[in-house]
C-alpha cells in the first residue's frame, strides 16, 4: 500500500480539507472528461475558490515536481483535461462568482467556474447575453469555454468564445499571475495574449478570471424546420444560403438515423421517414427578416425539401433547439459509448464530405450518425462503441482518423471547436508542418519552460507520447504511454 | 545596407530577406505606410522593406466565392482586394484607409466605425502564413470558419505591430456588399448622453453598422451608419429619428440623411479621417465605451480635434501643433487615464504622430501588466530581435 502523497496535506492546507480528493474512489470520477477513451487518474483533485488559492496550488506542485491538469466541469470532448497516472488536477468548479456586470460598457467579469449558461441567467432582463453556447453550457464553466475556445448553435453569425472575451487574468506554471487587456476595453497595446489564450487547452496557464464582452441578445427570429429525403439536399441547401450571403444565427442538420434515435427518446414530433432534418433560424430587424425568410425557403425548395415549416411560437422554437441541444444526450439510450468527431471543412463541400463520410463508416463497417453544426462546415459524425471491447475501441479511432484524414485533404480541420486534447495528437503532423509544430512548442516554452502544464495535450510533446491506436489495458490514459 | 527599402511581392523573396538579416544581423524594419510614429523609432542600422503584389496581379491569392471567405496577400491594399471581389458582390469590411496594406491594417489592429456591425479583422481572420525570426514558412489557421487547432498564433499576431513575424498571406471571411448605406449625420451640444446611452442604443433597431463622433471647431457631430436591404435601412432611420432625443439629448438633431453606395460610404469614411493623416500630433485613447463622449469632451477643451468610436471606446485626438502641444496633450492625457483621473486606470493612449523631437513622451502608456509576457513571446517567435526591434517590446 502506498503511502499517500506529501502534496496531498499541502494542498488541504490551502484550500481546506473538503477541497481536495486524493481517495482513489473520489478519484475515478476525474479519470475522464467528454471523451472516454483516454483515462487517467491524477494523484490529487484540488478545488480552489479564489486566483491566489490557484497560485498556492501550482506552486505545491511545483515544489514536489507534479504535472498540473487544468480542468473545469470536464465536459471537453477530445481528453484534454485528463491527467496521465499523476499530478495534480486543479478544478476551478468552485470558482463561481459573477464579480461584476457593467451594463453601460457591456462587460461581466466573472471567476472562470461560472458556468455558461449561470451568466446567461445572471443577465435575464437585461437585453444582453453572452453568445457563446455550446450543447454542454448548462455544465461547462466559462473558463473551460476559453481554454477549448468553444463555439455551439449561434456561432455561425455571432462568432466563437474568442470573438467575445476582452480580457483574462491566468496563473502561470510557475505561480506568477498575468492579467492580460483586464480593464474590460475593447482594445489593447501590442500582441493580442488572449487570443493565443482562447483555445490553448490548458497548456499555457489556467485561467481563473474572464472579462466578457456582452453583446445585444436577438430580439426577433425567423426560424425554419425543413425536411429532406436527402442528406444531400440539407447540405446543398446550407451551401447555397451561404453563397447568398445571407447570415443565419444557425443551420444545423440533424441527419435520419439520428432523427429517428432523438424521436424515440424525447418525441418530439419528427418524421421518422426522412432523411435529414434542417434547422435554420434568422434574427435581426423584424420587418427585414420576412425577406430573408423567403429566400432561405425557396432554396430549401430548389433543393428537394419535402417539408418546410416556419415555426409559428416561441415554444414550438425552443422546443426545436432543445431537441437539437438534447441529441447526444440520446445517443446514450442506445449505445454504452460514443466517439464524436468535429472536423471543419469549407461549407460548399459538405454535400460531398458528408457522402464520404458515410462511405468512410461502411468501411470501418460502423454506423454514422450525424447531427451538426452545419453552417460552419463543422460536422460532428458519431460513431457508436463498446468500450470494454479493445477491437471495437481501435476500429472506431481507425475509422475517425480516416473521417479527419480526408477532411484535412479537402482544406479542412481535425477540429472546429472540441479541440485537440490527446484525441486528435497524433494528426497534428498532418495538420500542420514541423516547422509550425516547433512554432507552436517555442510559445509553450515561453509560458511553461519545465513543461508542467497539461503537457502532452494540443501540441506533441517530446516528454509524453500518446499512442491512441496502439490496443492496450483499459485505463491506461491515452491509450498507452 | 543600412535604411535602404526593399519592396518584395513574393514570400520566396521574403525568406531570403529574413535569411539575410540573420547573416548580417541587420534587422527588418517595416512601420506601415501611415503607423511611421508609432511606437519607438527603428535602431539606427536596418534594413526598411514593404510588401507589394506580384505585377499584374489582384492581391487575391485565392477566393472561395461560395464559402465567403477569401485568401490574399498581406502587401494587398483594402482597395486593391475590394475591387478584385467587386464582380461576386463581396467585400472586407477593414474599416480602413484603402490605401492601407491588409497585412498592415492587421498589424495595427486598424479599425473604424464598422466594427460595430462586422467586427474587426481580428474577427475577420481565420489563418495566415508567416515568415517567423528563424526565417521558416509558418502556417496558422486555414480556410474555415471554425478551427482550434493549434494556438491561435493569428490573433496573437494582431496589434503585434510587425514585432513577432512577417505576415504575408492571410484568409478572411468576406461579407455581401449591402443593398444600400444610409449615413445618417447628427448635430450634438452633448457627446457624453450618446455615449453614456450606447448600450440602450445598441439594443434597439437603430443599432447602427457604423458610429462615429467627430468634434471639431464647427462643433460635435455623430454619423451612424446603416448598412442593409433598402427597407431594413428606413426601418432603423425611423427608428433612430423616434429615440434620438432619448439617446443623444435634448439638443440633438439630424442635420443631413444620404443614401450611398458602399463604394461611395468608403470614399466618405476615408474623407472623415483624413485629416488625421496630415496632424502634426495625433494620439488613440481608449477608454470605456460608455465614458468616450465625456472623455472627447475633455480632450477637445484643450482646441484639438477628435474622431471617436463610442461603441468600442475609441477616441483619436490631435492636430497642428509643436513639440510643446505634445506635451501638454500628453500631460492631459496622461492624468485623464491615471488611476486618479476620470478613468480611474481604465484606459490607455498610444501616439500616433508625435514629432520627431519630443523625446520626453513615451509611445505608449500606462504600462500593461502583460509586457513581461509579451516580451518573453517575443523571444520565442523573434529569437534573434530581427523584426521592428524595441518598437514596443525589448527582445
Amino acid at each position: 500500500m502506498s503511502l499517500a502523497h506529501p502534496v496531498i496535506n499541502e494542498l488541504r492546507a490551502i484550500v481546506g480539507a473538503d477541497g481536495v480528493l486524493a481517495d482513489r474512489d473520489e478519484l475515478l470520477v476525474y479519470e475522464c472528461d467528454g471523451f472516454p477513451i483516454a483515462r487517467g487518474l491524477p494523484t490529487v483533485v484540488v478545488f480552489p475558490t479564489t486566483t491566489q488559492q490557484v497560485v498556492d496550488c501550482v506552486l505545491a506542485a511545483k515544489r514536489h515536481d507534479l504535472r498540473i491538469i487544468p480542468r473545469g466541469s470536464g465536459t471537453g470532448l477530445a481528453g484534454g483535461a485528463v491527467a496521465y497516472g499523476s499530478g495534480v488536477m486543479i478544478v476551478t468548479t468552485r470558482m463561481t462568482k459573477i464579480e461584476s456586470i457593467d451594463i453601460a460598457n457591456r462587460v461581466a467579469v466573472v471567476q472562470a467556474g461560472v458556468r455558461n449558461l449561470a451568466l446567461t441567467e445572471a443577465l435575464a432582463g437585461t437585453g444582453l447575453r453572452f453568445s457563446p453556447d455550446p450543447s454542454s453550457q448548462r455544465a461547462a464553466t466559462i473558463g473551460g469555454n476559453v481554454a477549448t475556445n468553444a463555439g455551439g448553435i449561434n456561432t455561425l453569425k455571432h462568432g466563437v468564445t474568442t470573438n467575445h472575451i476582452l480580457g483574462l487574468e491566468f496563473v502561470l506554471p510557475d505561480g506568477q499571475v498575468v492579467r492580460t487587456r483586464d480593464h474590460g476595453l475593447y482594445d489593447g497595446i501590442g500582441p493580442d495574449v488572449r487570443g493565443l489564450m482562447c483555445g490553448s487547452e490548458g497548456t499555457l496557464g489556467i485561467v481563473t478570471r474572464i472579462w466578457c464582452r456582452l453583446a445585444p441578445a436577438p430580439k426577433h427570429f425567423r426560424t425554419i424546420y425543413a425536411v429532406f429525403s436527402s442528406l444531400e439536399g440539407a447540405c446543398k441547401t446550407v451551401s447555397d444560403t451561404t453563397a447568398t450571403g445571407i447570415v443565419p444565427t444557425s443551420m444545423e442538420i440533424i441527419d435520419g438515423s439520428m432523427i429517428r434515435v432523438v424521436e424515440e427518446a424525447f418525441h418530439f414530433g419528427f418524421p421518422t421517414d426522412a432523411e435529414a432534418l434542417l434547422l435554420i433560424e434568422i434574427d435581426g430587424i423584424d420587418q427585414v427578416l420576412d425577406d430573408q425568410l423567403q429566400r432561405i425557403v425557396a432554396i430549401c425548395h430548389e433543393n428537394g425539401a419535402t417539408t418546410v415549416k416556419q415555426c409559428a411560437d416561441e415554444t414550438r422554437r425552443a422546443e426545436l433547439w432543445s431537441a437539437r441541444k438534447k441529441t447526444f444526450g440520446a445517443i446514450g439510450r442506445i449505445a454504452r459509448s460514443y466517439c464524436t468527431q468535429d472536423a471543419c471543412v469549407p461549407r460548399s463541400m459538405l454535400p460531398t464530405v458528408m457522402r464520404e463520410i458515410k462511405e468512410i463508416g461502411k468501411r470501418f463497417g460502423l454506423s454514422i450518425h450525424n447531427v451538426f453544426h452545419a453552417g460552419d462546415g463543422n460536422v460532428h459524425p458519431i460513431m457508436l462503441f463498446d468500450e470494454d471491447d479493445p477491437e471495437d475501441v481501435q476500429n472506431t479511432l481507425r475509422c475517425s482518423q480516416a473521417i479527419l484524414e480526408y477532411c484535412i485533404s479537402v482544406g479542412g480541420t481535425i477540429t472546429g471547436e472540441h479541440g485537440v486534447g490527446v484525441e486528435k495528437l497524433h494528426l497534428m503532423p498532418k495538420m500542420f508542418s514541423s516547422d509550425t509544430l516547433d512554432a507552436f512548442n517555442r510559445i509553450k516554452e515561453a509560458f511553461d519552460p519545465e513543461r508542467r502544464l497539461n503537457d502532452g495535450k494540443l501540441i506533441p510533446s517530446n516528454r509524453v507520447v500518446i499512442e491512441l491506436l496502439k490496443p492496450t489495458a483499459a485505463n491506461v490514459p491515452g491509450g498507452a504511454l | 545596407m543600412a535604411n535602404m527599402c526593399t519592396e518584395v511581392a513574393d514570400p520566396e523573396s521574403l525568406a531570403e530577406l529574413v535569411r539575410q538579416s540573420l547573416t548580417d544581423s541587420v534587422p527588418l524594419v517595416d512601420y506601415g505606410r501611415v503607423h511611421e510614429g508609432v511606437g519607438h523609432p527603428p535602431p539606427s542600422v536596418h534594413t526598411r522593406f514593404c510588401q507589394t503584389i506580384a505585377a499584374g496581379g489582384d492581391g487575391i491569392i485565392e477566393h472561395y466565392t461560395r464559402d465567403l471567405t477569401v485568401r490574399v496577400s498581406a502587401g494587398a491594399t483594402v482597395r486593391q482586394v475590394n475591387e478584385a471581389l467587386r464582380p461576386t458582390h463581396q467585400f472586407l469590411p477593414l474599416d480602413a484607409d484603402e490605401d492601407l496594406s491588409i497585412g498592415e491594417v492587421l498589424m495595427h489592429d486598424v479599425y473604424g466605425p464598422l466594427r460595430a456591425g462586422y467586427g474587426s479583422g481580428r474577427d475577420l481572420l481565420l489563418g495566415l502564413r508567416y515568415i517567423d525570426g528563424l526565417g521558416r514558412d509558418i502556417h496558422v489557421g486555414g480556410r474555415t470558419v471554425k478551427n482550434v487547432a493549434g494556438y491561435d498564433v493569428g490573433r496573437l499576431m494582431v496589434g503585434s505591430l510587425g514585432e513577432l513575424g512577417i505576415v504575408y498571406e492571410v484568409t478572411l471571411r468576406t461579407y455581401a456588399v449591402p443593398e444600400e448605406v444610409r449615413v445618417v449625420t447628427v448635430a450634438l451640444t452633448d457627446p457624453d448622453t450618446l455615449s453614456r446611452n450606447i448600450t440602450n442604443l445598441l439594443l434597439t433597431d437603430a443599432s447602427p453598422t457604423g458610429l462615429s463622433l467627430h468634434g471639431d471647431a464647427s462643433g460635435w457631430r455623430a454619423i451612424f451608419r446603416y448598412c442593409n436591404t433598402h427597407g431594413g435601412c428606413v426601418v432603423q432611420q425611423a427608428d433612430l429619428e423616434r429615440r434620438l432625443t432619448e439617446l443623444a439629448g435634448d439638443t440633438a438633431r439630424v442635420e443631413s440623411v444620404q443614401t450611398l453606395t458602399p463604394e461611395a460610404d468608403e470614399t466618405a469614411r476615408t474623407a472623415e479621417r483624413a485629416w488625421r493623416r496630415q496632424a502634426d500630433l495625433l494620439v488613440k485613447v481608449v477608454t470605456p465605451p460608455a465614458l468616450t463622449g465625456s472623455v472627447a469632451a475633455l480632450l477637445r477643451e484643450g482646441g484639438w480635434r477628435i474622431d471617436a468610436l463610442p461603441v468600442h471606446g475609441c477616441i483619436f485626438v490631435g492636430g497642428e501643433g509643436n513639440a510643446a502641444d505634445a506635451l501638454r496633450l500628453d500631460r492631459t492625457i496622461n492624468e485623464t487615464i491615471d488611476t486618479h483621473g476620470p478613468l480611474g486606470g481604465r484606459g490607455f493612449r498610444v501616439w500616433y504622430n508625435r514629432l520627431a523631437d519630443a523625446d520626453l513622451i513615451a509611445p505608449f502608456a500606462p504600462p500593461q501588466s502583460d509586457y513581461a509576457l509579451l516580451c518573453r513571446i517575443k523571444s520565442a517567435m523573434d529569437p534573434h530581435n530581427i523584426f521592428n526591434p524595441g518598437r514596443y517590446l525589448r527582445g
